[in-house]
Order: C-alpha cells, then sequence, then structure tokens
C-alpha cells in the first residue's frame, strides 16, 4: 500500500468534482492541514470526535428527535492507547480522498480491503476485520461533520418498496407499481442526487412499513398497495439508513403519512422508535433520518385478545426481552406517553410476544384483508 | 456334620476352588460341603515376604519394564548415596546401563562410599526387609530396607542372571565379590559363587587382574561398591526416565558428581557445584504426638522394667518430667506403675491422654534442607533459564514428625526444541517408540505442551499421525526448522520436580501433596497465566523439596506424598514466598518491556500517518514524518532518561532488581545450560574415548 502511494497522482485521473465533493474536499484537507501544523510546532496532533454514545446524546421535545450533545473525545497520536485509532482515522480520511478524487463509490468492506494492509516493520495489520474499519468510518463521519455518502461509501443494499410511484434512480425511470414479487430494493445512497422524488409522478396516499421481508411479500402478493393506493417497504429488521433516508424524504417531500407493522416485542419497539427518533449511534443523522410523525400501527399486546389468535402463537419472553422493554420504557420519547406505558405494560404482563405471521393463524390475508384495514380505518395506532 | 467322600482338596490349590461338584448339578437341594477345616489347614501357611512381593512388584515400583528399570536405578542410587553421607564422604556415583537382548539391560550402579562389611553383602542385597533405616526416626532416602533387594529379586527372576556386588572397604583390605540370588521361599540369599561364599579379591595388582579375567565390571578406587543387576526392561527417554531422575536428582544434591552412561553409550557428566556435605541429620526419639496406640503397647512392652513416668520420659522426645507427670494424671495411670504391669486398657488411656496434653513440638534440627543457595546452585546448573528464586521454609511438624519444605523456581530460557541439534533430533526419531510424531514432541520434550506440539507439526506441514520413524530426510528437515521457529512458549506449561528428602518423584503426579498445592496455589497473581484447575503456562520449573524424618508416602514404592494439612499449608508458603518474587520480577520485566513498546508503537504508526497526510494534502512525507518522529522522541524522552543515567540499555533493566539474597538473575544466552542442554534431558556430551 505504502508503495503504490509513491505516485497517486500519476496513476488516475483526477475526476471533475460536485460543489458537494468539494465541500468534503477542504473538509479532509483541513483534517491533513492540521496535522502537518502540529507537528510543525511540535504539539501532539489530536483530533476531537463528538462522542457517540447514550451519554452524548439527548432528546429534543422541541423537535422530538434524538440529537447529538456537545461531548466530544480527543483521540491523540501519541497516546499509547490511542495511536493505532488515530492512525487508522488518517487513513480512513485519505481512502475516501482518494474515493472522491476518482469520482467513484465503494462499499465499506471495499474500503477495509483498500485500506487494509500491514503495517510496515511489524507483524501488524492496520484493520484486522471490517468491524474496526466500520466504527472509524463513523468516527470520520462525524468529525467531518460529513456523512457516509458525502465521503463516497455505500453499504449493502437492504429492503424494498412497492408501490403507486414513480422515481427517477440515476437518471432512470422506475416504476414501482410494477415490480413483480421482488420489489424495488432501496439503495443504500438515496440523495437527491441518485433519487430523484416528484409529487407529480407519486399517487400514493400514505407509506405502510413493514418489519421484514416474508411479511411484505404477504402484503405484496395481496396487492395491498394497489388495493389501498400506498406505497409498501421494508427494512429487513432494523432499517438501515438508505431506508430510513428515503422514508424521510418521502414523508417530507411528497407529504406521506407513515404507519408501521412491526412484531410485538421489544425489538419491534426499539425499531420503531429508531424510525421516529433516531438511534444513539447515528443520532447526528437523525435531521436527516427520524421521521417524528410515524405511526405504529401494529401488533399491540392487546392483539392476542382482540383477533382471538391461538395459544400455540404466543413465544414467551426471555429475561433479555423483559430487561430490554423495561429499558425501552424508560426512554425519554416514551415516557411521557401513557398509551406506549400501558402498552409495554401489557406485553410484560401477558409474558409473550407476538410475530406478525402470527395473525396468519387465523387466515392467510387476515393481516392485508382485515387487520390493517381496520386499524387504519379506525385511526388506531400509536404514536 | 456329615461329610462327603471327597474328603481331599488337591493339595497346593486355593481351598475355595469353584469347581461345581457333579452331586450338585443334579439338583440336589442340600448344598454340600466342598471341603474340611482340617483339609484346608493343610494348605494354609505363612507367606514370607519374599514371596509376597515378588507376586506383588507393582507394590514396589516394578509396575512394567519401562519403570521396573528406573526404579532399580533409582534404588540403588539413593542406598549410595545415604552410605556416602553418613559416612561422610562427598559422593561420586557411576550409572551404566547396557543393553543385553532385545528388553534385557544390565545396569551397573557404583559408588565411593564406606564400602560393606563381608557378611552384610549377602544380607544386604538378598534379603527384603533388611537395613539400617526402618528402626530410626532419622532423614535418609531410603526409609524401609526393601528396594535394591527387591530389584535384585526383579533381576533374577525375570532373566535368572544372579545380582553381582563387589564392595571394597579400604585400598589395602580385599575387595569382596559375590553372586547372588534371593530364595523367596525363605526370602533368604543364596550365593553362588566362591562355593557358597563368595571370592575375596586382593588388593593391588594381583586383584585388578583377577577384575580383568573375570570381567567384573569396576571402576578401581580406594574404597566403594557397586552392584549389578541384569532384568528385562525397556529404555526410554523423557518423562519418567532414568535420565529425568538423574538429572533432577543432580538438581537436588548438588554436593554430587555423577556419570551416567546410557545404553548408546552417550555419557552424562553432572559436576558437582558444592564441595561439603550436607549437614548430617541427627536421629531422633519419636514425638508422642506420632505414635500410634499399637506402637505405644508395644514400645511398653519392649522396655525393660521401668517406670511409666521414666518411659515416657526416655522413650519420646519432648517429655519432660512435668508433662510426663501431667500425661500421667490425665490417663489416670501411676507415674511409678511398672511398664511391665500396664495392661492394654491402660496403654490406651495413655495414648488417649497424650494427644489431650500440650506437648511442644520436636527438636527440628534433626532435619538438613538443601538450603537456597545450593537450590539455586543446582537449579542453575541443570535448568536453562534467566531467573531463579529459592526459598526454605522454617521446619514444621505433622503427626509429631518434623519436616521442612523448600521451593526453587527457574523462569524463562530458552525451550528444549530451539537447542536441540539435528544430530540428536535424527537419532531421537530413531529411537523414539511414539506412535505419531505428536506424541514423540510431548513425550521427548519436557514441558512441551500439546498445543505447542500440534504448532510445530502445523509449521513442518506434516501429518499428524505420521509415525516419527519413517520420516524422509526432507520431512525431518523440515520438522528441524520448524522446531527452531516456533515460539512455544504459549503452550508451555509449569515443570514440576517433587522430591522427598533429596530424591526425585516421578510418577503418580496428580496423586501427590505437592501438585495438588501447586494447582490449588493462583499464579495468576504473580504473573503467570493459569486456567482453572491446570498448571500454569510459560517457560517455568518448579522444584519442592520436602525433608522430614519420616515421609508420608501413598505407597510403598514411594511415588507420592499424602496430604497432610500441615505439609500442603507449609508447601503453599514457600510457593507463594518465590511467587512473589517471580511477580515482582515478572511486573519489571514487563513495565520495562512496555516503554520499549510504546517508543515502537509510536514509530510503528507515525510512517502510516504520515503517508496518509500527505496523500490528503500532498505535504511532503518524508518532511512530516522526521517532524513526527521528533515529537514522538519528545515525548518518550523521559523513559530514556532514566536508562541512561544507569548506563544501561533498556532491556537489561530487570536485572538491577533488588530481590534479596535467595534470587540468581542471569543472561539466558550466556547460559551454560542452555547451549549444551539437548532433548530436555541432560547436558549431552560424546565422550572422547568413543
Amino acid at each position: 500500500m505504502a508503495k503504490k502511494r509513491a505516485a497517486p497522482a500519476a496513476r488516475r485521473a483526477k475526476a471533475k468534482l460536485s460543489p458537494r465533493d468539494k465541500k468534503t474536499m477542504s473538509r479532509l484537507t483541513g483534517l491533513a492541514d492540521r496535522v502537518v501544523s502540529a507537528a510543525n510546532a511540535r504539539r501532539d496532533p489530536h483530533v476531537d470526535i463528538p462522542s457517540r454514545t447514550l451519554s452524548n446524546v439527548r432528546y429534543s421535545p422541541r423537535k422530538r428527535i434524538l440529537e447529538m450533545g456537545s461531548n466530544k473525545n480527543r483521540r491523540q497520536l501519541f497516546d499509547l492507547s490511542q495511536a493505532k485509532a488515530y492512525m487508522r482515522t488518517m487513513l480512513v480520511a485519505s481512502g475516501c480522498k482518494q474515493l472522491l478524487d476518482q469520482g467513484k463509490t465503494t462499499s465499506l468492506r471495499g474500503l477495509y480491503y483498500m485500506l487494509k494492509h500491514t503495517i510496515e516493520g511489524a507483524k501488524e495489520n492496520t484493520f484486522d476485520d471490517q468491524g474496526e474499519c466500520d466504527t472509524i468510518i463513523e468516527d470520520v463521519e462525524v468529525l467531518l461533520n460529513s456523512i457516509r455518502e458525502e465521503l463516497h461509501l455505500y453499504a449493502e443494499n437492504r429492503g424494498a418498496l412497492v408501490g403507486n410511484i414513480t422515481l427517477r434512480d440515476r437518471g432512470d425511470v422506475i416504476d414501482c407499481s410494477r415490480m413483480g414479487s421482488g420489489g424495488y430494493a432501496i439503495p443504500s445512497i438515496v440523495e437527491p442526487e441518485v433519487i430523484e422524488l416528484s409529487s407529480k409522478m407519486c399517487k400514493a396516499k400514505f407509506i405502510l412499513h413493514v418489519e421484514k421481508g416474508t411479511v411484505w411479500q404477504r402484503f405484496n402478493e395481496d396487492r395491498f398497495w394497489e388495493t389501498h393506493n400506498c406505497i409498501l417497504t421494508h427494512g429487513a429488521g432494523q432499517p438501515p439508513r438508505g431506508v430510513r433516508r428515503l422514508l424521510h424524504r418521502m414523508h417530507h417531500e411528497l407529504k406521506l403519512p407513515i404507519y408501521c407493522v412491526l412484531d410485538n416485542d421489544p425489538w419491534g419497539y426499539y425499531i420503531y422508535s429508531v424510525l421516529k427518533q433516531g438511534s444513539i449511534n447515528l443520532a447526528f443523522e437523525s435531521q436527516r433520518m427520524a421521521i417524528p410523525d410515524a405511526k405504529y400501527l401494529g401488533l399491540r399486546s392487546i392483539d392476542f385478545e382482540r383477533c382471538q389468535l391461538s395459544d400455540s402463537v404466543k413465544i414467551a419472553l426471555n429475561d433479555n426481552d423483559k430487561k430490554r422493554a423495561k429499558q425501552i420504557a424508560k426512554y425519554p420519547w416514551f415516557e411521557k406517553k401513557r398509551a406506549w406505558q400501558s402498552e409495554i405494560q401489557r406485553m410484560l404482563k401477558n409474558d409473550f410476544k407476538l410475530e406478525v405471521e402470527s395473525l396468519i393463524s387465523k387466515d392467510i390475508s387476515y393481516v392485508t384483508e382485515v387487520y390493517v384495514p381496520e386499524r387504519l380505518k379506525a385511526k388506531d395506532w400509536l404514536d | 456334620m456329615a461329610t462327603t467322600k471327597r474328603k481331599k482338596a488337591p493339595k497346593k490349590k486355593a481351598p475355595t476352588t469353584k469347581r461345581p461338584s457333579p452331586a450338585s448339578t443334579n439338583g440336589e437341594a442340600k448344598p454340600k460341603r466342598r471341603t474340611t477345616a482340617k483339609a484346608m489347614a493343610a494348605s494354609q501357611r505363612e507367606i514370607s515376604v519374599s514371596e509376597f512381593f515378588a507376586k506383588n512388584r507393582h507394590l514396589l515400583g516394578f509396575d512394567n519394564p519401562r519403570k521396573a528399570l528406573l526404579t532399580t536405578v533409582k534404588e540403588a542410587v539413593d542406598n549410595s548415596l545415604d552410605a556416602c553421607e553418613e559416612a561422610g564422604i562427598l559422593p561420586e556415583i557411576w550409572v551404566h546401563i547396557e543393553q543385553t537382548g532385545s528388553d534385557r539391560y544390565k545396569v551397573g550402579i557404583q559408588d565411593n562410599g564406606p564400602g560393606i562389611l563381608k557378611k552384610q553383602i549377602p544380607l544386604i542385597f538378598g534379603k527384603l526387609l533388611y537395613g539400617s533405616k526402618f528402626h530410626r526416626l532419622r532423614q535418609s532416602r531410603g526409609q524401609q530396607g526393601i528396594g535394591i533387594s527387591a530389584a535384585g529379586m526383579y533381576g533374577v527372576q525375570t532373566t535368572g542372571k544372579p545380582v553381582k556386588i563387589i564392595s571394597k572397604v579400604s585400598a589395602r583390605k580385599p575387595a569382596h565379590y559375590y553372586e547372588i540370588q534371593i530364595d523367596t521361599k525363605i526370602n533368604q540369599p543364596k550365593i553362588l559363587n566362591g562355593k557358597g561364599d563368595g571370592v575375596d579379591i586382593a588388593p593391588g595388582d594381583p586383584g585388578t587382574q583377577y577384575i580383568k579375567k573375570h570381567g567384573i565390571e569396576w571402576v578401581d578406587q580406594p574404597h566403594g561398591t557397586r552392584v549389578t543387576i541384569e532384568l528385562q526392561a525397556k529404555f526410554m527417554r523423557g518423562r519418567g526416565s532414568v535420565g529425568e531422575y538423574l538429572e533432577q536428582t543432580a538438581i537436588a544434591n548438588p554436593h554430587i558428581s555423577l556419570h551416567y552412561c546410557d545404553p548408546d553409550d552417550y555419557v552424562y557428566d553432572y559436576e558437582r557445584t558444592a564441595d561439603s556435605l550436607p549437614k548430617e541429620p541427627k536421629e531422633i526419639k519419636p514425638h508422642p504426638y506420632g505414635v500410634e496406640i499399637g506402637r505405644l503397647a508395644a514400645m511398653l512392652q519392649e522396655a525393660e522394667s521401668m517406670t511409666v513416668g521414666e518411659f515416657l520420659r526416655t522413650r519420646f522426645s519432648r517429655v519432660t518430667p512435668a508433662i510426663a507427670k501431667r500425661v500421667c494424671a490425665t490417663a489416670k495411670v501411676s507415674s511409678r506403675a511398672n511398664t511391665n504391669k500396664v495392661g492394654r486398657a491402660e496403654s490406651d488411656a495413655l495414648h488417649q491422654a497424650i494427644q489431650k496434653t500440650k506437648i511442644s513440638n520436636p527438636s527440628t534440627d534433626c532435619i538438613c534442607p538443601i538450603g537456597e543457595d545450593l537450590i539455586l546452585k543446582g537449579l542453575h546448573h541443570v535448568v536453562p533459564a534467566e531467573f531463579y528464586v529459592a526459598a526454605t521454609r522454617p521446619p514444621a511438624v505433622y503427626r509429631g514428625n518434623p519436616f521442612q519444605i523448600e521451593v526453587g523456581l527457574a523462569y524463562g530460557g530458552t525451550a528444549p526444541t530451539q537447542s536441540i541439534s539435528k544430530d540428536l533430533l535424527l537419532e531421537l526419531l530413531e529411537e523414539t517408540d511414539a506412535r505419531t510424531i505428536r506424541q514423540f514432541l510431548i513425550h521427548t520434550f519436557n514441558g512441551l505442551g500439546s498445543d505447542a506440539a500440534d504448532k510445530i507439526i502445523k509449521t513442518a506441514a506434516l501429518g499428524t499421525r505420521q509415525a516419527p520413524g519413517k520420516l524422509k530426510p526432507k520431512e525431518s528437515d523440515k520438522l528441524f526448522t520448524a522446531m527452531k521457529n516456533v515460539n512455544i512458549s504459549d503452550g508451555q506449561t509449569m515443570e514440576v520436580m517433587r522430591y522427598a528428602n533429596r530424591v526425585p518423584l516421578q510418577f503418580q503426579q496428580a496423586a501427590c501433596a505437592v501438585t495438588q498445592t501447586v494447582l490449588a496455589t493462583n499464579w495468576r497473581s504473580y504473573g503467570l497465566s493459569q486456567s482453572r484447575g491446570s498448571l500454569p503456562r510459560g517457560p517455568v520449573s518448579l522444584m519442592i523439596h520436602i525433608a522430614s524424618v519420616w515421609v508420608p508416602f501413598t505407597s510403598e514404592s514411594k511415588e507420592a506424598i499424602a496430604n497432610y494439612p500441615e505439609i500442603q499449608k507449609e508447601i503453599r508458603l514457600g510457593l507463594q514466598a518465590v511467587g512473589r518474587k517471580l511477580g515482582m520480577y515478572l511486573r519489571r520485566r514487563l513495565k520495562v518491556k512496555q516503554q520499549t513498546d510504546r517508543r515502537e508503537v509510536f514509530l510503528r504508526y507515525l510512517k502510516e500517518v504520515s503517508s496518509a497526510v500527505s496523500e490528503i494534502n500532498g505535504a511532503k512525507q518524508s518532511e512530516l514524518y522526521s517532524q513526527l518522529v521528533k515529537v514522538a522522541k519528545k515525548h518518550t524522552a523521559e523513559a530514556d532518561m532514566k536508562f541512561d543515567d544507569r548506563g544501561r540499555p533498556i532491556d537489561q533493566d530487570p536485572k538491577d532488581l533488588d530481590l534479596g539474597e535467595n534470587v540468581l538473575i542471569v543472561d539466558p544466552a550466556s547460559h551454560a545450560a542452555a547451549i549444551n542442554r539437548i532433548g530436555g534431558e541432560e547436558d549431552e556430551q560424546e565422550t572422547d574415548d568413543e
């Protein structure tokens, strides 16, 4: 790697930078310049990285989203425990610079391989697994205040979309009502440069977000989006950034309300919480991702009785679930909501959880033909 | 009762033959008597000690051919050392093992001891349970007087060859030469040569010629004894071998010289490092606490008529007139009663009274420990390491018997696999009887764990199940390079050497109080890594010596020490004493290493950082790098200062550590034993006269 870098300029012609790239580039250069000036002044080079911990996350009741506080962690080069992390931070920054220069994007794993090499004169690798690289990338994001997309990085596509909407993806017109059984795979980067939305091309009236692909299949097969004129999405469990960002954009740019159908367990609650308020780790992106108006349609802990489900669909709560549920009940954004408190208490009292698929025990299409339409009609949801 | 016609059981058969009688198979309800008390009495007779042990030889350590060889050497060497020390002679021992058949070996052991009187020779070597050590309480290696004669008996039984003994009392007196066999029926020696009288060999030239003519083995010297036994055996190297035993003996006995010639004619020489004999142990009277009721009754009977008070005073240690009085009062026995008139009930009362009375501990000057200084010398001489520490505990008492614990520890040094020579490896490969390479590595090299063996095999790209004898030259080359290059110290476990009265114990490790205490000690707090319930890891050798007038073994083969809480406590305290020193040393070493590491870490990353930065903003990489190095120097300058003041490079600093007198720190690279040490065994040197 070090050898390859010997002649970076001669290697490839530089791509033309977009205005957004220029901004990112100047931030990267600023970072590097500070190292040089520190070295010249014989001072410790260091970077101050906003800390991404629970203690540095604040819920803003006014904006109804999670926001990052102002705490920062200093990362020094001349500190035994931080030297390696510092070196990695610089490596990631230089990797991003190369991507920008060449006008290309790569996956997180791609960058990991790009930067992974053995340190000269030591039996040590710069990175040993991708996880180490990923956290540093997040550090660089907050450090430069540039999101992943601006650093030309993306993650694997996850989540799918189908419904009465037509969008442009890198210039290609995509009619999402004609996506067959697979749906439109939501890319990792859904910024306006890549995906163009327009209210003219959208007939749908709302968005229904479900937890996982199997449930999404059910809705798609029953042409739920057609009969109810909506957009149907799923995020394969915890929705990745691409899905959350796209939901955010559709919600704000197309003014579509969002309803979620998730499992009745602490995990489902947490997915809703992340969609609505943002996550702790990515609190710096809440602005661009959180949808405080998203509604929780189901499953509810009262559904076992309300829908008269059979005993066989119950899944007992384990200790971890109970602990998690109690934690979630204490989140400031749930704490003051009586409906949510009774919902969580009810689940704990039930001592079992329910998956969306459990409704299939009533009828295969019960969820699409009865459950969701009834809830929507009655405006019966949690906020 | 009605007897049957079948009145006679076949003679010399066990009386309870299970052969079904034809009558009883006919469905007759009444069980018939098979024999009578009279008939049974005909076959009941005394069993001689020798017959018993001939049948139960595993009790004495002759379970298998491999162990038989070791036990034979061990018994002979122990006896020789005891004799030399008792006579006040600095011991010099020759051990010669020679293969005479596919599974036969001739073992000769010679010492420079005082020699044995003519009439005693046959008894000592040809009669079980004959000796000087059983009836006294005195620290010595042998205890029962069973070992060497049992070895002779085993030899005669397995090969039919007699035991040959030659002994000389002084240069001017004739040497006595005997060939004897033990008559197991009556436990008596049978002399074969010189018409049942042995042969006297005249001193001087005529004698030398006689010895030569008759092919008697003898290293010429003014006095000493040589015993030669031919026996069925199996010679092995590594764990539990003769070589290991002798090496460990040399560690614990730095005042002896040992010459060992193995079946392949390798001669191993251990020269003495201490020129004075250990203090002579004193014989003591038994302490009342350690005497059982039966023994007490016997002692009372043996005593000529005297008063009970006098008996207690004179026959036991630590019994003052006042204590004797108190014991008698508690037992409600008149202290003036005659011992002849003391009955069973009274002696029982006396025994109980003794346990209730507070009697001071026996004097402990009868014990002579090796001493911290000599332990260090011994360890240093034989075990290559960089750090040595020893601790001698003050004497303590279990069940009325005084004992003393000593602990020595050696840490670090090169692993035996790394110092092995190519030729020796090839030889070892040839002679091993291990079925797989893995087995071979584990058994041949002391302290080599299975993990390390696997690592070596993997590096050498050999199959685990490959036979060591059938390696192609290319493959053994690979194995050799792998052994040199693989760092095995992570897989190495502590080597525990146990000693009782300076005799190494090699078997039944798990059953021994010593091993159990080592396992129960938390070595992690002393800087070693240890998983639960196993020996700590790392290049550590530990020796633990228990010296006592009566070492409590778990069996007659003297392989494991019994679990007395007092003994375990002393061992634990000893281990803690050496452990603390080791911990200090390791911590200091770690600290220095961290400081050196620190600079290295920075320097290592600086290059990466500078090239990453120059990639981003086009700054000159070399310039930035040298700037950063300057900053790094500024940051680690403090560390440099400390060591520069002493004018020493950083990595030698732990040797300056002052840990007290009982610690020895050497440079492992210049260690004599580290260079010559081969195959996890002895300092191996080819003899010049080969």
